[in-house]
Formats: structure tokens, C-alpha cells, sequence
């Protein structure tokens, strides 16, 4: 009979063992590289078709939606020095705008395009450097150009509640 | 107003420091003059940054704009409610928010111990004092909330939209509570450690406070939830965000650290482990503060000031190195008296529980911290996601979900066999017959399903043997007393507050692992941009977009309303609105969701985008058995308040023990 405190010993190494071997396997088979769009460019290793997490600034003006379908989109992110094209096909995040820091995250196709499965916009908790940006105009209305020619006729036409 | 309350905190820095000072040099050289004027310093402390506070809050109802931090946060337009809850929105105030209520638990502890456990107390309240130091070191010199702007601007840029949610209100302060709160059983360690005074004294002191922290840090993750669900329009309520992780593995060691002290309490046992582990909780919530403070860690909610982050990185070295030093000095005098008996045992149950409960820890300590890791290591920063803590948390955490229906209920030293039938034949059938009926129904193809199939039959199980306990409980005192069955279901758990509500708050985290399970693996979506009169057909829904409201605007929002009708079976059940905000001085529009929550299922909708024909982009979710995470929490929060409700029965053992006290504080070195 094996002391009874060797036993506790191996019982409780078992379970740190099956723990630690959960752990690796799951880093081994979920992790993604995550670069910023220099590191990315200035690897010179490929990471053609592997998985992987890039994040950038959206380039001004770089924008363009698909005619046919409303959800697809193509723009491009750009750090210091370099720049990537992205196709994303999804829900926009209401951030989503030029300029905006974003993450993408997807594969990155032979031709140099990324196609990204999910566009992440980093959390507006980051008040400060849009001060330091000098970006915000206390007291104006947001920018509503994109919804600033919705039809007034027909919403005027529209049931109005008063709130 | 804004000078006193920078003044005020510079006088409260400073009366720390005098009581921290006092207070050693009473304890040292026994100077009961100098004890007795260390000993008006907490109060005073917390009178300073209950001023302060006033201060801040005065400054936002009152729309000054002088304070770089209310223009940052509030501005003219904001309602009253957000005006307050402003206060904490940003890294500043809620530092002070943090300070104020660190200095309220510790006058509500002074108040509560100064005369009955005298010896411990000087040692307790340097401790927290010190604490105390570090915020409002940080208040003074690194993040003063009345910084000054020198031209007062008009208005100001008022405050995220996101954040203008009920939630804003309930949540942080009550995540704080629970945060702050395991500075106490902290405090009281780090004392008995200190003061040599290592029988389980410090431990029946604060477990009422273990237990409010722990209450307050399990409702704040799961208020965190609600708030991401309804807010954030993802369809989800937990992403395994950095920021999350660090709310979610304090809860975690402080769940191991309750289950174990009843080892302690009953067996002389696990000292050293106890002893670690409270302290080790009390580290994380450090960590996750450094975590969500210093930008280290990508994460979706981080606040934007990186120097805080060596602050608390320094600070964190500090308290490991104390701890660690401090175990290792007392670890003679940490010899527990009895070992382990059984592997069947509840002993050993408690013993496996822990062990899995800081293994969903490290899973997710590893996986938040990996990024810093691989770049340190390999040059290159690699990440994980959900994937990674889906794939390595479920499996342990079905062994946790089974051991929260054996534990309680297995022999305490040694089960036997005949023992063990009694107590899980019921169960056992009870989980077969769950497989077999469940077995048909749901869907087995991928992991995640037999994942979800497993949990079911785990929940059935888990479920019988709490059950069984109150049955047989209640039929029992039924004998006895001859009252109705719930009558006596009632009083059993009146007359035995701690044990039947600590199966009440596992029957609440049953249901949290069903709604977990059925919302992760059988929940389905899908998005469309649909003209008017269009649906999507999802499961047997068939959800029509029916017409888009241009919404009057408040004079700080404009909101365009989708009007959404849901059919099931091809009969209306439900019209949703789900609608996109417009605020003023914010340049990104908010889009609000809207969901019909029934027992079954949820049907979430996002107005996700609209174009000027009034066409839109409709999102829809449906997520099975999320109302059965809500209700499990409010289940946790009724069963954690029966654990805690003052009872006749303990205050009188408690009585009893008060001359033990007497004994157990008078302090070894003298």
C-alpha cells in the first residue's frame, strides 16, 4: 500500500498534467500571429493562406462597397510605412470609418489581398488620444453624411415618435 | 470646490502615511499613545476621500468644464443619471471611485473589529492603509481627477454612447465592490501571517467578507454580460476579452479559496494552501487591474494611459515578493494536523475542485498573458481567442460541473461503497435517462454538440443530488415537525443558512452551465440587407422587415427606428425595433438591438445599416437558453444572501468561540 500522501501526489499530478496538455494542444491548434501591417510586410517568412490577426489604420478615401452586395466591402490599412488591401464580407461595425484603428483578422491570400472574416474596431474607451488628435468638437453633431440624404420626403411621410 | 478636493487628497495621502508610520512604531515598541492616535487615521482617511469624491461629483451635476476630466466625460446635455455614473466612466475617476470604496470597506472593517479582535486590528489596518497609499499615490501625482484645463471650454464632449446604458450604473460600481472587497480577507492574512497568529482566526473573520466579495465580483461579471448582450450587438455576452479574463480569474481562485476553507474549518487542513490561495486572489485582482490599465494587452476596453501600467506592474512585484516571503517564513507554523484520508472523500472532492478551478484559471491567465510571451520568446506576438479558451476550458469545467454534484454530497474521510449507492444511484438513473431522452433531440456531430450533450447530462445529475439533499432533508424534519413540504423545505434551509445556501447558489450555477452550453453550440444567425416587405427565414422563424422610423430627435440624439416583424410557425409573435443612435458630439452612430427573451430561446435583432431607399441590413441571432444564464444568476445572488444572513445559531457558536479569540490574537512575539 502506497503512503497515503504519495497517492494525493499522483491523483493531483494527473489532473495538472491533463490541464497542462489541454493548454498546448489548445495553443498549438487556435493561436493566430498577430502583426501590425509593417510587421507583417517586413517578415520575410510568407504567411500566405496561414491564419492570422493584422491590425492597421483604415487609409483615408480607401473605402469601396460592393454595388451588388451591400455587406462586402474593400478598403485598406496602412501603419508607417506599408499598406495592405482587405476584402470583408460582414456586419460593419458602426466605428468602421477612415482613419479608424482596426483589426482584422483572416487569411492572407497568394495575390497579397486579405481576406478577413472578422473586422474588429478597437472600443471608443480611448478617449484620450482622439483628444490629443484634437478630432473632437464639443457641442457639434456627429458626422452624418452618410445618413444625411436619407429620403426626408418619405420619413417625413413616416410615423414620428416624439421621445 | 475642485481645490479642496486636491487639497483634501493630499491630506489623505498624508494621514496615511502618519497612520502607517504610527502604527508600526505602536506595534514595535508598544507605545499605546501612539496606537491610540495611528488608530483615528482610517477614519479620518476615508473622510478625506469621501470629501474628494463629493468634490468630483459636485463638479459634474454642476457641468464644470474647468476639470479636464468631467469635460472628457459629461457635458451639458447628459442626463443626471449619467452625470453620476460619469464618475467613473473614465481611468481617473475611477481610480478615486476605487479609493473610495477601499477606504469605506476599511472604516466599515475598523468599526466592525476595533474592540473585539484588538490585537489583529493594528496589523490589519497597516496593511490596508498601505493599499490605500498606492491609489492615492496615483490620485496625487499620476492621475488627479481635478486636473484643470486653463480656458474652461463651453460644453463638454459628454460621454461615450456606449456607455450611456443602465448598465454604466450597475455594473462598475458593483464589479468594484467585489474587486476592492478581497483587499479585506487580504488584509487579515497578511495580519495573521505577520503577527504569527496562524490558527483559522483570520479566516472565520473574513469569510463573511470573502463571501460579499465574491457575491459582488460574480454579479458584476455577469452584469458585464447583460450589458455586452444588450449593448454591444454582437449576439454574445462573453468574448474572453483580456479585460473580461481579469474579472473572471479572481472570481476563480476566490471560488477555490471558500471551498477550501471549510476543509480548514472542519479538519485542521490545507493551511499553507488556504493561506496561498487568498493571497493569490488578491494578486489577480491586482493583475487584472494592471491588465485592463496599462494597454499592454490588446483588448477591446482598455483605458489609454500606459504609465499606470509600470505603477501597478511595480506594485504587483511588491505584493508577490511580500507574499511569497511572508509563506515561506511561516511555513512551521502552517503544518497542518490531519491528512488526507480517501480518494472518495469529501476531502479530496474539495481538493480536486480546487485543482480545477485554478486550472480554468491558468488556462486563461496563459491565454491572456501568451502574446507577451511569444513575442518575449520567438520575436513574433501570437494570440488566442475564444477558440483556444473554448476548447481548453469546457472539458475542465465539466469535470468542476461534476464535481459540484459529488462534493457535497460524498462521505466526509472515507466513503464506502454502499455509501456511495445511497447517495448516487438517484443521480445516476436520473443522468441515464437524461442521455437517453436528450439522445434523439439534439443534434451530435460536432464537438462543441457532444460537448453541450455531455453538459445536459452533467446538469440533470448535478441537479438530482442537490435535489435529493433538499428532499431528504425536508422529509426528515417533516417527520419531526410535521409541517407542509415546502414549509419545511423553507425552514431547513433557515436552520442551515450556510450549507442549503450553498446548494442553492450550485443550483444557480447549473442552470449558468445549461444556458452556457445550449446558447454556445445551438445558436444560429444569420444577415441580410432586405427592402421593405423582405425576410430572412431562420429555424422555423420567418422575420420580416417591415418599415424604417425616422425618430425626432432629443437635442442630443437622433434615432432611426427598423420595425421588424417575427413570425413563428407562420404566427406573429412578436414586433421588434431594433435602432441606431445618433449623439451629439460623438461621431459614430450606436445601434441598439432589440430581443424577445423567452425560456426557450432569444430572437436578437440588429439594424445593423439603412441606405437611403430605406433599405437595410437586418442581423438576427437566435440564442437558445440565454434567459437560463440571467436566472441562474439571480438564483447565485438569492443563495449567496442566504449564505450570508446573520444567524442566531452561528453568532452563538461564534460567542463561544470569542474567548478562543482572546487566546488566538494575543500576539506570539510578546
Amino acid at each position: 500500500m502506497m503512503p497515503k500522501k504519495t497517492k494525493f501526489v499522483i491523483g493531483s499530478a494527473f489532473i495538472v498534467i491533463a490541464i497542462g496538455y489541454l493548454i498546448s494542444m489548445g495553443i498549438s491548434t487556435t493561436s493566430q500571429y498577430f502583426f501590425t501591417v509593417d510587421e507583417l510586410m517586413s517578415q520575410k517568412v510568407s504567411y500566405a493562406g496561414t491564419g492570422l490577426k493584422v491590425k492597421g489604420n483604415v487609409v483615408n478615401g480607401s473605402i469601396v462597397r460592393d454595388s451588388d452586395n451591400f455587406l462586402k466591402i474593400n478598403f485598406s490599412i496602412e501603419d508607417k510605412s506599408s499598406n495592405l488591401d482587405v476584402i470583408y464580407e460582414g456586419i460593419i461595425p458602426d466605428m468602421f470609418k477612415d482613419g479608424q484603428e482596426v483589426v482584422v483578422e483572416g487569411t492572407l491570400a497568394k495575390d497579397g489581398v486579405f481576406h478577413a472574416n472578422t473586422l474588429l474596431t478597437s472600443c471608443p474607451s480611448k478617449y484620450e488620444a482622439e483628444k490629443e488628435a484634437g478630432k473632437s468638437h464639443p457641442g457639434t453633431l456627429p458626422n452624418l453624411d452618410k445618413y444625411k440624404d436619407l429620403n426626408p420626403k418619405s420619413t417625413e411621410s413616416l410615423p414620428k415618435t416624439k421621445i | 470646490m475642485n481645490d479642496i478636493g486636491e487639497f483634501i487628497l493630499l491630506v489623505a495621502l498624508a494621514t496615511a502615511l502618519y497612520g502607517v508610520v504610527s502604527y508600526v512604531m505602536a506595534i514595535n515598541g508598544n507605545r499605546i499613545d501612539l496606537y491610540l492616535s495611528a488608530d483615528k487615521t482610517p477614519v479620518i482617511v476615508w473622510g478625506c476621500v469621501v470629501i474628494a469624491s463629493i468634490a468630483l461629483w459636485r463638479a459634474f451635476l454642476t457641468d464644470d468644464f474647468s476639470l479636464q476630466y468631467v469635460w472628457a466625460y459629461s457635458n451639458r446635455e447628459l442626463d443626471t443619471f449619467y452625470k453620476v455614473s460619469s464618475f467613473w466612466g473614465g481611468q481617473k475617476g475611477s481610480l478615486l471611485f476605487w479609493t473610495l470604496i477601499l477606504t469605506t470597506y476599511m472604516t466599515v472593517v475598523y468599526f466592525q473589529n476595533r474592540k473585539k479582535n484588538i490585537r489583529v486590528m493594528p496589523y490589519a489596518m497597516t496593511i490596508m492603509l498601505l493599499i490605500v497609499i498606492f491609489f492615492l499615490f496615483l490620485l496625487n501625482f499620476s492621475t488627479n481627477p481635478f486636473e484643470r484645463i486653463p480656458l474652461p471650454p463651453e460644453d463638454g464632449r459628454g460621454l461615450n454612447p456606449l456607455l450611456q446604458n443602465y448598465w454604466m450604473v450597475i455594473h462598475p460600481p458593483t464589479l468594484y465592490l467585489g474587486y476592492v472587497g478581497f483587499t479585506v480577507p487580504f488584509a487579515f492574512a497578511m495580519a495573521a501571517l505577520i503577527s504569527k497568529n496562524l490558527d483559522d482566526g483570520w479566516i472565520r473573520l473574513t469569510r463573511k467578507w470573502t463571501l460579499l466579495a465574491w457575491f459582488f465580483l460574480c454579479m458584476g461579471n455577469l452584469f458585464g454580460a447583460s450589458w455586452a448582450y444588450v449593448e454591444l450587438g454582437w449576439g454574445g455576452y462573453w468574448a474572453w476579452d483580456p479585460v473580461e479574463n481579469a474579472a473572471f480569474m479572481p472570481l476563480l481562485v476566490a471560488t477555490a479559496f471558500l471551498h477550501s476553507i471549510q476543509i480548514q474549518e472542519k479538519k485542521d487542513m490545507m493551511k499553507v494552501w488556504n493561506m496561498s490561495l487568498v493571497l493569490l486572489t488578491f494578486v489577480m485582482t491586482i493583475f487584472g487591474t494592471f491588465i485592463t490599465r496599462s494597454g499592454l494587452i490588446q483588448s477591446v476596453h482598455t483605458f489609454d494611459e500606459a504609465t499606470l501600467g509600470y505603477y501597478f506592474l511595480g506594485f504587483l512585484g511588491v505584493i508577490i515578493s511580500i507574499c511569497v516571503t511572508m509563506i515561506i517564513l511561516r511555513l512551521p507554523l502552517l503544518k497542518s494536523k490531519n491528512e488526507l484520508d480517501s480518494f472518495l472523500s469529501r476531502e479530496s472532492s474539495f481538493l480536486f475542485n480546487n485543482l480545477v478551478l485554478l486550472g480554468i484559471g491558468f488556462a486563461t491567465f496563459w491565454g491572456t498573458i501568451f502574446p507577451i510571451i511569444s513575442e518575449a520568446v520567438r520575436g513574433v506576438k501570437i494570440t488566442v481567442g475564444p477558440p483556444f479558451y473554448n476548447q481548453v476550458n469546457v472539458p475542465i469545467g465539466l469535470v468542476l460541473l461534476a464535481l459540484i454534484g459529488i462534493g457535497p454530497v460524498i462521505a466526509w474521510k472515507r466513503a464506502t461503497w454502499s455509501n456511495l449507492k445511497k447517495n448516487f444511484l438517484m443521480p445516476v438513473a436520473a443522468a441515464l435517462i437524461a442521455a437517453a431522452v436528450l439522445f434523439p433531440i439534439v443534434p451530435l456531430k460536432e464537438r462543441a454538440e457532444i460537448f453541450t450533450y455531455i453538459t445536459f447530462i452533467l446538469c440533470v445529475f448535478v441537479m438530482t443530488c442537490i435535489l435529493k439533499e433538499f428532499f431528504k432533508g425536508a422529509l426528515a424534519r417533516r417527520e419531526q415537525h410535521g409541517g407542509t413540504f415546502i414549509g419545511e423545505v423553507a425552514s431547513l434551509t433557515w436552520h442551515n443558512k450556510r450549507r442549503y445556501g450553498g446548494y442553492i447558489v450550485h443550483i444557480g450555477v447549473v442552470l449558468i452551465f445549461a444556458g452556457i452550453a445550449g446558447s454556445q453550440a445551438y445558436g444560429v444567425h444569420d444577415q441580410r440587407h432586405l427592402k421593405i416587405g423582405e425576410s430572412i427565414k431562420l429555424r422555423n422563424y420567418t422575420i420580416t422587415y417591415e418599415k424604417l422610423n425616422a425618430v425626432e430627435a432629443t437635442s442630443v440624439k437622433t434615432r432611426v427606428i427598423a420595425q421588424i416583424g417575427v413570425y413563428r410557425d407562420n404566427q406573429r409573435v412578436w414586433t421588434g425595433r431594433p435602432e441606431k443612435e445618433f449623439y451629439k458630439g460623438q461621431n459614430q452612430p450606436v445601434s441598439e438591438v432589440d430581443v424577445l427573451s423567452t425560456i426557450v430561446e432569444d430572437v436578437y435583432l440588429i439594424l445593423a445599416d439603412f441606405r437611403e431607399d430605406e433599405s437595410a441590413t437586418i442581423k438576427v441571432y437566435i440564442n437558445p437558453m440565454v434567459s437560463w444564464l440571467w436566472t441562474g444568476g439571480w438564483v447565485i445572488a438569492f443563495g449567496t444572501m442566504v449564505c450570508m444572513w446573520p444567524d442566531r445559531l452561528e453568532q452563538r457558536r461564534r460567542l463561544s468561540r470569542m474567548k478562543k479569540q482572546e487566546a488566538l490574537f494575543a500576539p506570539a512575539q510578546e
